[in-house]
């Protein structure tokens, strides 16, 4: 064998191997995420019977879904959860890190450690548990409030109860998650400069206002970007909190998120062209919340002279 | 130098490969069944695991691999996701909800003709049957029980509040739903306390089932929103809701069995497949029970029905468990086994079934109030759309009961709900 050609097959080789190297992310993730949301797209402009016939109808589908209330209902109620908890969440995590930090803890390590265990529990078991709280008739909340004279309240059946309720599980399992985040990110600031301020008589606040929250910048767009994907999906607590009828988070829809309708319609009523629909509106709907996010949240900058 | 370069893309082609295999492995062709196995699923709360075991103890050498998928809801899901990627079992229990948007497509499904279904479908009642058959003449289900309607009562607490706790004497206070409501505010004015667990489905999806036409009419168009019987239903329920003699408690919620315990509630509306549920969730309460006949005499809710999908890989092993299990003597043993009610008609004179009592409901005949209630009635026609319909029918109440929807507009917002919901 030459030698020349044994070099070009060699150089050849070299040349695909970096493309070959990254290739198992991309094949795993074209067979697993990009092939389904295409075939999403395509679903969702035929009435498909998973069992039976598929009838291609065009737009049909998103005509249906813009007139349908359930859908607004539903896209409103995700948006309310959505805010009420990634709005606190992000509050309590910047306020937690902040102090993390700084305080002269004993036992910091277990402080900072040991809000990673609601993150690491069950969704399933912490919705139970929290369902259970917030019940009408034998939660400890109303049985709280009923010392007080006050209650029993009906959070399941009221649209900001249940709302409140869901917020509360949401930011329960995220806000250590978040707080590691800031925490990590803040030990990165050199010392000197908190030092520097507290001699020229800048008080805790104005610390955290000024040098905190500016250097934050990055991973704060990062959690909020990521919380707005999370957030907009959230499925398994609206899922749990409701025995009678799950699929609608209970007989009025006070709590059903998109992606539950989606699921309803998809894999209770088996219209998985609608389904379909109802997950590209999601789509849609992610894309631009979470570009509006970004643009927003650039905008914090850190504070010059 | 050359191993770290082309181990990468080998890795890479291996990985294609493999993928496709996964793509290509779902639907292809039918697996060669052994004959001697199969593979059943079921749900849960049917109790059909003692089912199987009886008829191990006929064949030996069978092997049943019996799966209790979840709820029959669930059952029914997995049924039809099982159905569309082609990987299914040979043997399948589908509720009868569940059952029309099957027998709309029968197409999946073996059509149970060919292993002589035809020749024992007389063994069954003709509108149960009617429903396991397709338009074009397939059948693709043998049932297995029917859900006669009765109404269990709490005979401890009946006493208390002055009223009769003999059977036949309760059974006389409500002729009618009117009647049953009245006796409920009797017994919540001495008592203070509710009557029954709730509205929706202790009296709506009672009465919803006792007459000649739910939702559909006997052609298939359905006409829920013109119905007698469905708005009459309707505000029967309104009715008790507004007596106040509820107790708001939605059936299988964590709270009804907390309540049942409790005895927060009186009366509870049974199905005869309802029996077992209130055995498992309060056994304490073994003998404080006891059962009426329903408002209104007659009426089915629910049974279940077996089905052999296409792609089955053991079929006929599949058949020979139905065939067998099924006859009306083994229907009849199930029932004095288990309780869940027979499907042929042949057995309901049988001295054994007349004389079966239920020891935990204060040995009240079950077998003979069930099946008196299961003669007595008018079939309907139950479609595709029955399941979504009766739901929204359901949530509609339940919002009154839990004082968030209007009374007033109640049976308006159901129907346009409802026509949100199925498009017609």
């Amino acid at each position: 064998m030459p030698e020349a050609e044994a070099r070009v097959r060699q150089s050849l080789a070299e040349r695909v191997a970096p493309y070959a190297y990254i290739a198992p992310f991309f094949l795993l993730f074209a067979v697993f995420g990009l092939v389904p949301l295409l075939f999403t797209f395509y679903v969702a402009l035929f009435d498909w019977n998973p069992i039976g016939e598929h009838v291609f109808i065009g737009f049909d589908n998103f005509t249906r879904l813009f007139g349908d209330t359930r859908f607004w209902d539903a896209a409103w109620n995700t948006i309310s959860i959505w805010l009420l908890s990634t709005v606190p969440q992000l509050l309590i995590a910047l306020v937690l890190a902040h102090l993390l930090n700084h305080a002269r803890l004993r036992l910091a390590v277990f402080f900072r450690m040991s809000m990673l265990v609601p993150y690491i529990t069950s969704v399933a078991a912490t919705t139970v548990v929290f369902a259970q709280m917030f019940d009408r008739d034998y939660g400890l909340l109303n049985w709280l409030l009923g010392l007080f004279g006050v209650g029993p309240i009906d959070f399941l059946q009221s649209g900001w109860g249940s709302h409140t309720m869901i917020a509360v599980m949401v930011t329960w399992r995220w806000f250590g998650y978040t707080t590691l985040l800031y925490l990590a990110s803040l030990q990165a600031v050199p010392r000197t400069i908190y030092e520097a301020a507290s001699v020229d008589g800048a008080g805790a606040w104005k610390q955290f206002r000024h040098i905190s929250v500016p250097s934050l910048r990055p991973v704060i767009v990062f959690t909020i970007v990521t919380s707005t994907i999370g957030g907009l999906q959230i499925f398994t607590e609206p899922l749990l909190v409701s025995n009678t009828s799950p699929l609608t988070c209970g007989p009025a829809r006070h709590c059903q998120t998109l992606t539950l309708f989606l699921y309803e319609q998809g894999f209770g009523q088996f219209q998985f062209g609608y389904g379909s629909a109802i997950g590209v509106a999601l789509f849609v709907l992610i894309i631009a919340v979470a570009t509006l996010n970004y643009v927003l949240s650039t905008r914090i900058r850190p504070e010059r002279g | 130098m050359k191993l770290r370069t082309t181990a990468p893309i080998v890795l890479a082609a291996a990985l294609v490969l493999t993928t496709a295999a996964c793509g290509g492995g779902g639907g292809s062709g039918q697996p060669a069944g052994d004959g001697k196995s199969f593979e059943f699923w079921s749900f849960t709360g049917i109790n059909q695991k003692r089912t199987v075991e009886d008829y191990k103890k006929i064949n030996p050498n069978v092997q049943v691999k019996l799966t209790e998928v979840g709820t029959s809801t669930e059952t029914a899901q997995s049924l039809t996701t099982a159905l569309a990627g082609g990987k299914v079992p040979d043997l399948v229990l589908i509720q009868g909800d569940n059952l029309p948007q099957f027998v709309q497509q029968p197409q999946n499904f073996q059509d149970l003709r060919q292993y002589g279904a035809d020749k024992i479908k007389g063994d069954y009642l003709d509108w149960v049957m009617s429903q396991a058959t397709a338009k074009t003449g397939e059948i693709i289900g043998i049932p297995t029980d029917v859900g006669g309607l009765a109404v269990a009562y709490r005979t401890d607490l009946f006493k208390k509040a002055g009223l009769p706790t003999d059977r036949d004497e309760v059974s006389k206070l409500w002729p009618t739903w009117d009647a049953f409501i009245e006796t409920g505010k009797k017994y919540t004015a001495a008592t203070g306390k509710a009557f029954v667990d709730n509205a929706g489905t202790s009296v709506f999806y009672q009465a919803v089932n006792q007459g000649p036409q739910k939702y559909h009419d006997p052609s298939g168009n359905v006409v829920y929103s013109t119905s007698p019987q469905v708005k009459s239903a309707f505000d029967y329920a309104l009715k008790a809701i507004q007596a106040g003699i509820t107790a708001k408690q939605s059936s299988f919620e964590e709270n009804w069995i907390a309540g049942m315990s409790k005895g927060d509630y009186a009366v509870v509306s049974a199905p005869s497949w309802m029996l077992n549920q209130i055995r498992d969730y309060a056994p304490g309460l073994k003998g404080k029970w006891d059962i009426a006949t329903i408002p209104g005499g007659a009426g089915n809710w629910g049974g279940s029905y077996l089905a052999i999908p296409k792609g089955a890989a053991n079929p006929k092993a599949a058949w020979d468990y139905i065939s067998t299990m099924q006859s009306p003597q083994n229907q009849l043993a199930h029932f004095l086994d288990v309780g869940s009610l027979p499907t042929t008609p042949s057995v309901y004179k049988d001295p054994k079934l007349l004389a079966e009592k239920d020891e935990f409901f204060s040995d009240a005949p079950i077998g003979k109030i069930y099946t008196d209630s299961v003669l007595g009635l008018k079939p309907f026609l139950i479609g595709p759309e029955s399941a979504a319909i009766g739901q929204e029918f359901l949530n509609a109440i339940t919002n009154v009961e839990q004082g968030k929807g209007d009374p007033a507009k109640a049976w308006d917002t159901a129907l346009a709900n409802i026509k949100t919901a199925i498009g017609k």
